[in-house]
């Protein structure tokens, strides 16, 4: 039985006519997976996240965690997940101790048992030494730590992270994407939300795709990259007539989808090394000349502007 | 309730590590106390009553000087065509009328009439009759031992006539004290720390729910609140811990500036306890509802401070707190009235000055209540996590 069952999952915003931030989104997350979430800002992540950690209430569907029901029974949803939300939500003027104690009494946790998990979460998130510093003296990513240690005291059955390495250094990111992979290992289940396609690639047992709301795309990375099958990606930048050149580009042969993103062009094609020739001809050929050209290969990225048309870190 | 005082303590341990909230939580009201407090003059607390002396005969003359002597009241001469202004505008708690007669009375061993003026429910003025009725009693009770002295001098039993004045002087009243209605309400106007200490403690309470404020507005911004209720944590917990918050920290901040008040500025709060209790609760009640609801209504730290640093000054000055509301006109005083705080600091310098029991503080303390639940129903209403 799977751990999470998402099903026709919506939340409008001041309904009827306030904003649909989901729509009629099902899914289900096994246990022991890490499932991720991927899409840009606005896209609905984290008002999902939301809705399955019981803060907001779906306008339509349900989704049940463990079985409990997120609209029936949230108290019980609240027993069995722990969440890690985007911003730094521990409290900078107390301690990692104290801040570690104070969230596991907000989780019913007590006495002995609550020393011994405090104890137990400063290890896993390599802060014994430090446990009696102020969290306002630590780096940004020994902040993350504390923000991720708290969700993990009452030993919830599957964490929530909200896209957990936002503005942070690599290191750090490193470090808590090690730190999620050994969760795994532990057999934690982790749903997680991203706009990098690095993370979700390299952490995720299945990837959802959302975008403006819905999920576009569903399953494994290799499963995902095969919707956009051998296609590469072709970024080109020219020193005039981009546009011009864009729908230039887009009728020749080979070229699947050519669009305008920012200052460069962005083109799905199916076999680079015989296409490029051609745009460099097309490209003389308008009185435009290729100031650069980047080929990628198959990737999450590709799969979004296969799927949307856009980029998606737009 | 677990999860409520962990709520409250942890936002108490919040505003001890903030350096900045100690100067409005002690210092600021320490230091406006005592300008203020200098400011109005050190002057006497005990209750002034005008005094008008018709009779001018020996008995009259010292009861005038027994009354002087009172800690509880201070007597100021005055004709007898004054004592209605200095009632009606608060210079005097209540007006002593010492009618002619007074003294022949008192030698006649005859009931002796004094007439206090005053507001009939100033309980100012019950304070001053209770004194009158106590200085007037030693009065003829001395002046009657005397007479029953000379008649038994030199004689070893009691004579009858000795007997005959000493039963009739327990039979009779030593003094009949009647009351009339002076022309306009009046009260004791305080002074000196009397006036300062409670008034800048209710003050700084009200600021003092900036630091409580921004707390909350705080943890709404970095998602600490939102957080919470994905916790065991329910949302009503959640207020009453913030409501919680708020309320030990006031109270703790009471006292505080009571202590210093009584120890230092010589403040007498200490005169009925359980009256002062509920002062105590009723204002802290207030605070951390007005405090709650302020926090819910707003969004930024500017917003914040400004509708505090409004709120409070509106309030204090309305409330008393800065000024005596005696000496202000019929129509502010009755607007301040409408207010809780005005009837707390009432309440509370009644306690100090006018001997105010737990009967006397108990219309203060069902205002208060009444405007907390208001308070607290519409910060519930408005309670948001982001």
């Amino acid at each position: 039985m799977s751990i999470v069952e998402a099903q026709g999952l919506s939340k409008q915003y001041d309904p009827p006519k306030g904003v649909l931030a989901v729509d009629g989104v099902s899914f289900a997350i096994e246990r022991g997976e890490i499932f991720s979430l991927l899409g840009p800002n606005g896209a609905g992540k984290s008002t999902t996240i939301s809705m399955l950690s019981c803060l907001l209430r779906p306008t339509d569907g349900d989704a049940f965690v463990d079985g409990h029901s997120i609209v029936g029974d949230p108290q019980a949803v609240k027993q069995v997940i722990g969440v890690v939300p985007q911003d730094i939500a521990v409290y900078p003027d107390m301690t990692a101790r104290e801040n570690l104690l104070f969230w596991g009494r907000m989780y019913g946790l007590a006495g002995a048992e609550l020393k011994t998990r405090v104890d137990e979460v400063l290890e896993l998130i390599s802060l014994v030494d430090r446990q009696k510093d102020r969290v306002d003296k630590f780096s940004g990513g020994m902040k993350r730590r504390v923000n991720i240690g708290v969700a993990l005291l009452h030993k919830p059955r599957i964490l929530y992270l909200d896209e957990p390495t936002v503005g942070i250094d690599p290191q750090s990111r490193r470090s808590i994407l090690d730190g999620i992979l050994d969760l795994r290992e532990q057999g934690m289940t982790v749903l997680y939300t991203t706009h990098y396609m690095a993370e979700a690639q390299e952490l995720s047992d299945r990837i959802g795709i959302v975008d403006h709301g819905k999920l576009i795309a569903l399953g494994t990375h290799a499963e995902l990259v095969r919707i956009v099958g051998e296609e590469a990606r072709v970024e080109l930048t020219v020193d005039k007539g981009l546009e011009q050149m864009v729908a230039r580009w887009s009728a020749l042969g080979g070229v699947s989808r050519a669009v305008v993103e920012e200052e460069h062009a962005e083109l799905l094609v199916e076999d680079a090394n015989a296409v490029l020739p051609h745009l460099f001809e097309e490209a003389a050929a308008g009185g435009s000349r290729i100031t650069s050209v980047n080929v990628s290969e198959p990737n999450l990225e590709l799969v979004f502007l296969h799927l949307t048309g856009r980029a998606l870190r737009d | 309730m677990t999860r409520i005082l962990t709520l409250a303590r942890k936002d108490l341990l919040e505003t001890r590590r903030d350096r900045l909230s100690a100067i409005f939580i002690v210092i600021m009201p320490i230091a406006f106390t005592t300008f203020f407090g200098l400011m109005f003059g050190s002057g006497s607390d005990r209750l002034a009553v005008a005094v008008h002396d018709a009779d001018r005969g020996a008995q009259s003359q010292e009861l005038v000087r027994a009354l002087q002597q009172s800690d509880a009241v201070r007597v100021v001469p005055k004709g007898a065509e004054e004592l209605d202004p200095w009632i009606a505008d608060g210079r005097a708690a209540a007006g002593l009328l010492i009618p002619e007669g007074f003294s022949a009375a008192v030698q006649a061993g005859e009931p002796a009439e004094l007439v206090i003026v005053s507001d009939q429910t100033s309980s100012g003025a019950q304070a001053i009759a209770a004194e009158v009725r106590s200085a007037a009693g030693d009065l003829v009770a001395a002046d009657r031992a005397a007479r029953i002295g000379a008649q038994v001098a030199g004689q070893s039993e009691v004579p009858e006539a000795a007997r005959a004045v000493a039963t009739l002087a327990m039979e009779r009243p030593a003094v009949a004290l009647t009351s009339v209605s002076a022309t306009a309400a009046a009260g004791q106007v305080p002074t000196g720390f009397t006036l300062s200490s409670p008034g800048m403690m209710v003050n700084f309470i009200m600021f003092s729910l900036m630091t409580a404020g921004m707390a909350v507005i705080m943890e709404r911004k970095n998602g600490t609140l939102r957080r919470l209720v994905t916790t065991r944590v329910r949302r009503w917990e959640l207020i009453a811990g913030k409501m919680g918050g708020m309320f030990a920290l006031t109270f703790l901040q009471q006292i505080l500036l009571i202590g210093v008040g009584q120890l230092f500025f010589g403040v007498d709060y200490l005169n009925d306890p359980a009256a002062l209790l509920l002062m105590m609760v009723a204002l802290s009640l207030v605070a951390s509802c007005l405090g709650l609801l302020l926090a819910s209504l707003l969004s930024s730290e500017q917003a914040l401070v400004a509708a505090i640093v409004l709120t409070s000054m509106g309030v204090s000055a309305l409330s008393g707190a800065w000024f005596p509301l005696e000496i202000t006109g019929d129509s502010f005083r009755a607007v301040g009235h409408l207010l809780p705080t005005a009837w707390i600091l009432d309440g509370l310098r009644g306690i100090i000055a006018q001997g105010y029991g737990v009967a006397d503080v108990l219309p203060a303390f069902g205002l208060a209540l009444a405007w907390s639940a208001g308070l607290f129903g519409l910060a519930v209403a408005r309670f948001r996590l982001s």
